[in-house]
């Protein structure tokens, strides 16, 4: 096992800060979106960059890919990538309020990324006493070909990562998306760090 | 000088628009890059309705991603890529551009007092420099994907592109067990012109043929050339008859056609060889087999003809 595993007490603390996070960001959204937004509980592991495009092969075809980097105090960095498929965008603007013809789609699936990141970070960074900074977000690319391919394109100069996956589910709009939270290896020690002194002061 | 002034020294020298509007859009900030580029002095627009002193802005959008900002307490972002610019203020590349306005990035911050939402900043940076290179790079990237599936000579698909286009409309015949053809056909004597007219006189029989076989087609027919003096047609949703058809149209207007190259006339032929998608058929390559073989069948059998892989129903 490698110093960058979490242990089992670190996984159990990050897995309760995230439901944590993920209740009140869901309630915020729903005030926000005027209806109602579930998130499923999240599946946490480590992954090599070898074998992230094959856990996220699963994902099938997808339409866009937006990447959205975070970063705080205490070294707590990473990159939130949120995945759409096909069929989940053709409602956005309505669900976002805007009127179809105010937005391009790639603007609306980009506007609504953010917020899904943002919201949900914001919480999470309060939970740990922290405060998180964005970056733009941006769409890595929004032809039509598998989740995978995407990521092929980009050039990986990492060996590990944390991976969080978190499903956004608006039943309403019959909207779904996930958003993965990818914490690079030099900020996994500085997460482990923080988990340890919420764990002591427990 | 206090750490206070420092920040207006630096907020004045940024080259980055700030702007402060307060939950009722007032304007309450403007710093020396907005002063300089909308060419408005802060007593101008100070206390004013940002949609006065911007009509351009769309407004039940702004209002919209401010109100995301308010009610989430978040950042915001707004990218050229996807929006060119919100204000419409000129740059620092007029010369050397083609932009009529700076191309922006904006970032919305909520300022918070004793955590309660009081107003947003507004960071406005001149991104026109990154879409102008960006804009360009997209051009080329588009010319040299055309470049990658064109053949440089004849201006129609080359080899590889092609063998791809009927890579899929052969998987696609196959699942929704649909028609398919293919021509391909053969310059007669080919080797014999160029000897006669030197390879320019062949290059333009190449051209001309091309040209004369494109108009023959309709849109989804994918025309390629095959090898030197070789051609392939994939014809989508096409019967041996229709495929045979075009087959004999291509004949004989190859064979009435003149080309005219350095006051000399030169006329040619062209062998035809046809077939048809078939149960049999495992591969694209079998297809390509057969049609090759009908080929070899109308230039052995004396040239300038058609021939079929199959007899006709």
């Amino acid at each position: 096992m490698s110093a960058l595993n979490l242990n089992e007490d670190q996984q159990d603390c990050l897995q309760e800060l995230i439901n944590v996070a993920m209740g009140q960001a869901s309630d915020q959204l729903a005030r926000y979106l005027d209806t109602f937004v579930h998130l499923k509980v999240p599946s946490i592991e480590q992954v090599d960059a070898k074998s992230l495009s094959n856990s996220l092969n699963d994902e099938q075809m997808a339409v866009a890919v937006v990447s959205q980097g975070f970063f705080g105090y205490e070294g707590i960095r990473g990159e939130a990538l949120l995945i759409y498929q096909p069929r989940d965008s053709d409602r956005l603007a309505d669900l976002l309020g805007y009127e179809p013809e105010e937005l391009s789609v790639e603007e609306q699936i980009i506007d609504l990324s953010s917020i899904l990141t943002t919201t949900f970070l914001n919480v999470f960074a309060g939970q740990i006493d922290n405060q998180m900074s964005y970056s733009a977000p941006r769409l890595l690319s929004s032809t039509k070909s598998l989740v995978s391919e995407h990521l092929h394109q980009l050039s990986f100069n990492w060996d590990l990562a944390l991976k969080i996956k978190i499903t956004y589910q608006v039943t309403d709009y019959s909207f779904n998306c996930d958003m993965i939270l990818l914490i690079p290896e030099s900020a996994i020690i500085n997460i482990k760090t923080v988990l340890n002194r919420i764990l002591d002061e427990f | 000088m206090s750490v206070d002034n420092f920040c207006e020294t630096i907020s004045d020298q940024i080259n980055t628009g700030i702007l402060v509007v307060s939950l009722d859009f007032t304007i309450v900030k403007w710093n020396r890059f907005l002063q300089v580029h909308a060419n408005v002095t802060p007593e101008k627009v100070l206390g004013k309705c940002i949609f006065d002193v911007f009509p351009e802005l769309p407004k039940k959008w702004f209002e919209r991603k401010l109100s995301s900002v308010i009610q989430l307490g978040t950042q915001s972002f707004c990218s050229w890529e996807q929006r060119h610019h919100l204000f419409e203020l000129p740059h620092t590349r007029p010369i050397t551009t083609d932009s009529h306005f700076m191309a922006q990035n904006c970032t919305f911050l909520p300022i918070t007092s004793d955590n309660v939402i009081t107003h947003i900043c507004i960071l406005i940076e001149d991104a026109t420099d990154v879409c102008h290179y960006q804009t360009m790079l997209n051009k080329t990237l588009e010319s040299l994907a055309m470049a990658n599936r064109i053949d440089g000579l004849t201006q129609i698909f080359n080899r590889k592109h092609w063998e791809e286009c009927l890579a899929k409309e052969f998987s696609r015949a196959r699942r929704y067990n649909h028609g398919l053809a293919l021509i391909m056909f053969d310059l007669d004597h080919f080797k014999l012109l160029n000897d006669t007219y030197g390879h320019l006189g062949g290059d333009k029989v190449l051209v001309e043929t091309s040209k004369t076989i494109q108009s023959l087609l309709r849109l989804c027919d994918q025309f390629g050339r095959y090898g030197g003096e070789e051609f392939a047609i994939v014809l989508p949703e096409t019967d041996l008859v229709g495929a045979a058809d075009v087959a004999e149209r291509i004949r004989a207007a190859i064979e009435g056609t003149d080309i005219n190259f350095q006051d000399q006339i030169i006329r040619t032929s062209v062998s035809v060889g046809v077939s048809i998608i078939n149960s049999q058929d495992k591969r694209y390559e079998d297809l390509i087999q057969n049609a090759d073989n009908a080929l070899y069948k109308a230039k052995s059998s004396g040239r300038n003809r058609v021939c079929l892989s199959t007899e006709l129903p």
